[in-house]
């Protein structure tokens, strides 16, 4: 329609075209669910037909090499994040929107400012302050610097500023303290942003993966980007099936994430990248 | 908090979600086990089998010692120990038994607990003449003298040797047979004379040779041929200002390497430290000889046996234009933290002696490969028949014991070692990989490397 | 901090210049110049003392090596640099009736008027969250630049710049020569035609130009930097362009065609972005296998289509970096896929079908309107990816190559961790970091120079 003009006819070609398209771009994961099932002898004989390994490999990834305490992990990090980062950036949100106080302005500044300090510039240094506190192989470490971002507040502020302006005026008049209003009248209003700003930072933890990498050494406390590394380095030779299965699992989360939340996503993705 | 986080079930997850911050914020430390109970906290660097091995014996010993818990912790490799070790430490609160592996012991004499004071204390100090610790004999005089050589440091036995390995040549047999290689090569010439064989076959393997690029065998072939690596005899009589890279020993095992690599006899799997590729090479009969460790004598022949070939096992091969000095060992080391309370002190001074006994000693190495770390532990085996079953098993210790004792068999003792090893693969792949001069480009890493002891000397000295 | 003889020069130049643009910033606001050449003059002169006084001026020591002095010159004009901006931005505000309030542009006129303690204690969480974990790890990373830093060692000398100067060797090369003296062929052809009569191609010349700048800059900077990080530079830029180049065009063909009035495009659309769910290491593990020499399927489709065998990817360094850029290209894909639909939706028709009538094939309408269209999108594109070919890559590299072989995929990241991680240099990460920060600023002030200036918007 757009660049060929008005020639329907060809939508034979084009099915074809997309539907190698798609095969190419899905051929990866195709293959490694194929790869998943079979051991490394059938791999290496590039047998095309599922192998009879997936039970054996499933064994050895889950339980042998504990991805399960991995994806444990993962979650429980993802989600702290993703929660965490929220209620910060609506309480910033709200502070941006519905107070004037001194030095306003200035604080909108610190927190612009770091949008321009990607966290992996000063990864080295952030890793040191972190076990300086003490948190190297904990949770907080792995969460509590990344509960508030520049992008989250700046969402909630434009968000709030796009939101009928009576309506604060409305609440206090009813007398509803400022926490109040929030939790009442702009939560019910803001779901959309708030589900897509959860999803995006779920998936940003989730896919976390040089600093977990610096601050676990404790395979227990280990998450699943990093503890998949277990498989490449298996100590009696590469295990490909286990370390394709692996691969796969992982990607679970997000990619359910993802096709469910697809619509709501693709408005959501006009956020500027996070960090 | 580390404790309460290892067993987040999905109730924790709850809480977490909850007050995450507050309780990672304010969690204490592990409590005592209530009355008169002393935990004692070892850490080392496996998280496969050896790791359940020794969480057996552990408990074993807590079994035995009703007043004592010993908590066996894994981490994931050396270096991820060596880091939860340096932070917990800057923390104040080490575990009382680490791990770490040869390469690090200048490290570990170096290393400072917050106030000041070195961090790890000598067993053989903390023993003092003890001829047993809570009823476990001690065993530390009877280390085989490789590990203990090269653990000896300003003439105190400083830590406990445990998993110690050296290299070997693993051959193929039907493949040497094949190609009419009567005997497994023992020197350099015999090894480029077999790989000629070899080519000539009518269905050769792919290539003939390869190990993996791993600082571990340069350093070797340099004791081998009586080279030193670092200044002041290897670090051995004083603490070690030079390093060099280049020398005529590190030079004519780099050109013979680089050689065998351009006559398509060795292979390089492309990735550094690949302990794993090149073990699969052999196995696969991709190629009919490897270097390896002889930690890894169980699995290689074991391999084999399923592959259908025999596995023949020897000493490393050696530098035929130069005098035979003698290998060295690999592994790890068991280090005692120092300033523990001495009820703690003596429950991981026993622990050590416990997992050293002649009988740990002994199913450690049956049950690994490391070489029976105690003479007696050797002298059980024998009783036993093992080595008469398994004669590949005696190869490793007997290498050990044809070492002269220089400072060259003894090994470096060297700070930032660990760094330098990287300045020797790194150079290494770019003389494989990209066909850089080994002269050139080994001079540079002496370079690379002495501006590493160079600065690390800075931190510790004076 | 020591005053050398050779910093009073510099601090005059410094305070002249910032006199300078104070004067002109001040006229352009239409306000009495004089007023600015003395705040940012002012700021000029005290700026260079935010670097100088951290440094202690060690690199004006006697003695010292001209790179070392170079550097310093350098950390000295940035200190100016900050300053002055500060200064014009802040001082232009604050001159004007309305002073700081002209600064507070509230959404809203402040509905709920409380003490200032509950809306500090709203942002109370953001703030110290950014100032703990982005703003002082950033000055610490400035800090350990410029210290002899390992893990667990007692002491933490000052080492000046050692750390940035170990990086830098400044080599004259042919490559570095040939853009410049195109560059310097474009802008003398510039001038000799600018209002002359027009020459046939000469609309080009504008965005050759461009292009030879960008060219010139890269070869300048790579040529700037020593043995131990001209490979790593040149590693980054090349990773990075491939990335962004190979993955911005594949993606705007796959969007052309999903903008096709074809049935199940919702089908074929989820089936075509989901890949971008996958995160960087993931992408590693699989290539990492469908690449491995051993068993890996990539070797044998090439073995069985063509009559070549596939070089192994671990021992080739070109192919490795190829390997590298697949397997983001493949990771990215769907995000710019998405990006250029969304776009594409906006293209008006009307305008392609008077392009249509008027007798334009496919391809010029393709060229000419759509893809100027989409520009302020492309332009957002290579911005996100850029920066994931910075940051993110560094997943994938890490399961994939490791870096290797030889340090052909050793970028900018890769060589941070691994400086840190197993040689235990921290000094040295941070002045890498550092240097990464610069390449990043760079983008960004790109960013900031075309937004509105090369961009057309279509509308």
């Amino acid at each position: 329609m757009l660049v060929s003009g008005r020639r329907p006819r060809r939508t034979l070609h084009l099915h074809l075209l997309l539907w190698v398209t798609c095969a190419v771009l899905c051929a990866p994961v195709l293959y490694a669910m194929l790869a998943a099932t079979q051991n490394n002898a059938q791999l290496v004989n590039f047998q095309l037909w599922p192998g009879d390994s997936l039970a054996r490999n499933f064994e050895i990834v889950w339980h042998n090499r504990s991805l399960g305490q991995f994806m444990l992990n993962s979650t429980v990090m993802s989600l702290t994040i993703a929660l965490g980062k929220t209620v910060t950036a609506l309480l910033a949100g709200l502070a941006f929107v519905y107070f004037r106080f001194p030095g306003r302005w200035l604080l909108f500044f610190f927190v612009l400012v770091t949008l321009m300090m990607p966290t992996e510039i000063s990864i080295l240094a952030l890793f040191r302050i972190v076990s300086g506190l003490g948190w190297a192989d904990s949770l907080a470490g792995l969460t509590v610097p990344f509960l508030a971002s520049a992008t989250g507040a700046f969402l909630f502020r434009q968000h709030f500023a796009s939101l009928p302006a009576n309506l604060a005026e409305a609440a206090q008049l009813d007398g509803a303290s400022p926490l109040q209003f929030l939790w009442r009248v702009l939560v019910p209003l803001s779901w959309n942003v708030i589900g897509a700003l959860t999803v995006i930072q779920f998936l940003y933890g989730w896919n976390m993966y040089l600093w977990p990498l610096l601050l676990v050494s404790d395979q227990r406390d280990q998450v699943v980007q990093v503890g998949l590394a277990t498989l490449q380095q298996a100590g009696q030779g590469q295990l490909y099936g286990p370390m394709m299965l692996g691969a796969l699992i992982a990607s679970i989360p997000p990619i359910v994430v993802f096709l469910v939340l697809q619509r709501s996503l693709m408005s959501g993705l006009s956020l500027p990248r996070d960090k | 908090m580390r404790r309460s986080e290892r067993s987040r079930s999905p109730r924790t997850l709850a809480v977490a979600l909850a007050v995450g911050v507050l309780v990672a914020a304010c969690g204490g430390d592990n409590g005592d086990l209530g009355d008169g109970v002393t935990e004692v906290d070892v850490w080392i660097g496996f998280t496969d089998y050896r790791l359940d091995w020794t969480q057996e014996r552990a408990d074993e010993f807590s079994a035995a010692h009703a007043d004592y818990q010993v908590n066996v912790q894994g981490y994931d490799s050396y270096e991820a120990l060596f880091q939860a070790t340096t932070l917990a430490a800057g923390q104040g609160d080490p575990p009382a038994v680490v791990q770490y592996f040869e390469v690090a012991t200048q490290e570990a004499r170096d290393a400072v607990a917050p106030s000041g004071d070195p961090l790890f204390a000598s067993v053989e100090g903390a023993l003092a003449g003890r001829t047993e610790v809570l009823g476990e004999p001690v065993v530390l005089d009877d280390v085989v003298a490789a590990a203990r050589d090269y653990y000896t440091t300003d003439g105190e036995f400083s830590s406990m040797p445990w998993n110690t390995s050296s290299t070997l040549l693993y051959a193929n047999g039907d493949l040497l047979d094949a190609a009419g290689v009567a005997e497994v090569p023992a020197t350099w010439a015999e090894i480029e004379a077999a790989c000629e064989s070899l080519a000539d076959l009518d269905e050769p393997p792919t290539h003939c040779i390869t190990w993996p690029n791993h600082g571990w065998f340069f350093e070797q072939s340099i004791a081998q041929q009586g080279g030193l690596l670092a200044g002041n005899d290897n670090g051995r009589a004083d603490r070690a200002e030079q390093v060099q890279l280049d020398s005529p020993e590190m030079l004519s095992w780099v050109e013979w390497w680089a050689e065998l690599a351009e006559n398509d006899h060795y292979v390089y799997t492309g990735t550094q430290r690949d302990w794993d590729g090149t073990k699969n090479a052999f196995a696969a009969e991709q190629v009919a000889f490897l270097l390896t460790s002889s930690g890894d004598a169980t699995a290689v022949v074991q391999d084999g046996t399923d592959a259908g070939f025999p596995v023949e096992v020897a000493p490393m091969p050696y530098n035929h234009d130069v005098p035979y000095a003698g290998n060295l060992i690999g592994g790890a080391t068991l280090w005692l933290i120092a300033g523990l309370d001495e009820v703690t002190e003596d429950g991981a001074l026993a622990f050590l002696q416990f997992l050293n006994n002649p009988e740990n000693a002994a199913d450690w190495h049956r049950t690994t490969g490391y070489i029976p770390i105690t003479e007696s532990a050797v002298a059980l085996l024998d009783d036993e028949g093992w080595f008469e079953e398994n004669p590949y098993h005696r190869v490793a210790n007997e290498q050990l014991a044809a070492a002269d004792g220089s400072p060259a068999a003894q090994g470096a003792l060297l700070g930032a070692f660990v760094g330098i090893r990287d300045v020797m693969t790194l150079a290494m792949e770019d003389v494989l990989v990209s066909g850089a001069d080994p002269r050139s480009r080994f001079a540079e890493a002496t370079e690379e490397a002495q501006a590493l002891l160079d600065e690390y000397n800075s931190l510790y000295v004076g | 901090m020591p005053v050398y003889p050779v910093l009073l020069p510099l601090f005059a130049v410094a305070a002249v210049a910032g006199a300078m643009i104070g004067r002109a910033a001040w006229r352009f606001a239409g306000l009495p110049g004089y007023r600015g050449a003395l705040i940012v003059g002012g700021a000029g002169a005290a700026g260079p003392l935010l670097t100088m006084v951290p440094l202690r001026a060690c690199t004006f020591e006697p003695g010292r090596t001209a790179l070392d002095y170079a550097v310093g010159v350098v950390a000295f004009a940035a200190g100016a640099g900050v300053a002055i901006a500060a200064a014009v931005w802040l001082g232009r505000a604050l001159a004007v009736p309305g002073g700081v309030s002209r600064l507070d542009q509230g959404d809203r006129s402040g509905t709920f008027r409380t003490a200032a303690w509950l809306p500090l204690g709203l942002l109370l969480p953001t703030l110290a969250i950014l100032a703990l974990f982005l703003y002082w790890p950033l000055l610490e990373t400035l800090r350990m630049s410029t210290h002899t830093v390992r893990l667990g060692a007692p002491r933490q000398p000052f080492a000046c710049v050692d750390n940035y100067t170990r990086l830098l060797g400044p080599t004259l090369e042919w490559w570095l020569l040939l853009p410049a003296l195109l560059l310097g062929v474009a802008l003398l052809l510039g001038f000799v035609t600018r209002g002359g009569a027009e020459w046939p191609g000469s609309g080009a010349l504008p965005r050759v130009r461009g292009w030879l700048t960008i060219a010139t800059v890269l070869a300048a900077a790579t040529a700037l930097f020593g043995p131990a990080y001209r490979s790593v530079f040149v590693t980054t830029m090349i990773l990075t362009s491939g990335t962004v180049v190979i993955g911005l065009a594949v993606g705007l063909a796959i969007a052309v065609l999903l903008s096709q009035p074809v049935r199940g495009r919702g089908i074929y659309r989820t089936l075509l972005i989901w890949p971008y769910a996958i995160s960087p290491p993931i992408a590693g593990i699989l290539f990492f296998v469908i690449f491995d020499p051993l068993s890996g399927i990539a070797g044998q489709v090439v073995e069985t289509l063509t009559p070549w065998q596939l070089p192994n990817y671990r021992t080739d360094p070109s192919l490795a970096r190829a390997v590298v850029i697949l397997a983001s290209v493949w990771k990215t894909l769907g995000f710019t896929i998405l990006f250029y639909i969304a776009g594409l939706q906006n293209v008006s028709s009307e305008m392609l079908e008077a392009a249509h009538l008027d007798g334009a094939n496919a391809w010029q309408r393709f060229r000419w309107f759509v893809v100027p269209a989409l520009s302020p999108i492309t332009f957002f594109l290579v911005v996100t990816n850029v920066t994931y070919a910075f940051f993110e890559v560094f997943g994938t590299i890490n399961y994939l190559t490791r870096g290797g072989p030889s340090g052909a995929t050793t970028d900018a990241m890769t060589s941070i961790v691994q400086v840190a991680q197993v040689q235990g240099s921290f000094g040295d990460g941070a002045a890498r970091s550092m240097v990464l920060f610069a390449m990043v600023l760079a983008v960004t002030a790109w960013q900031f120079r075309s937004t509105g200036r090369r961009v057309s918007y279509s509308n």
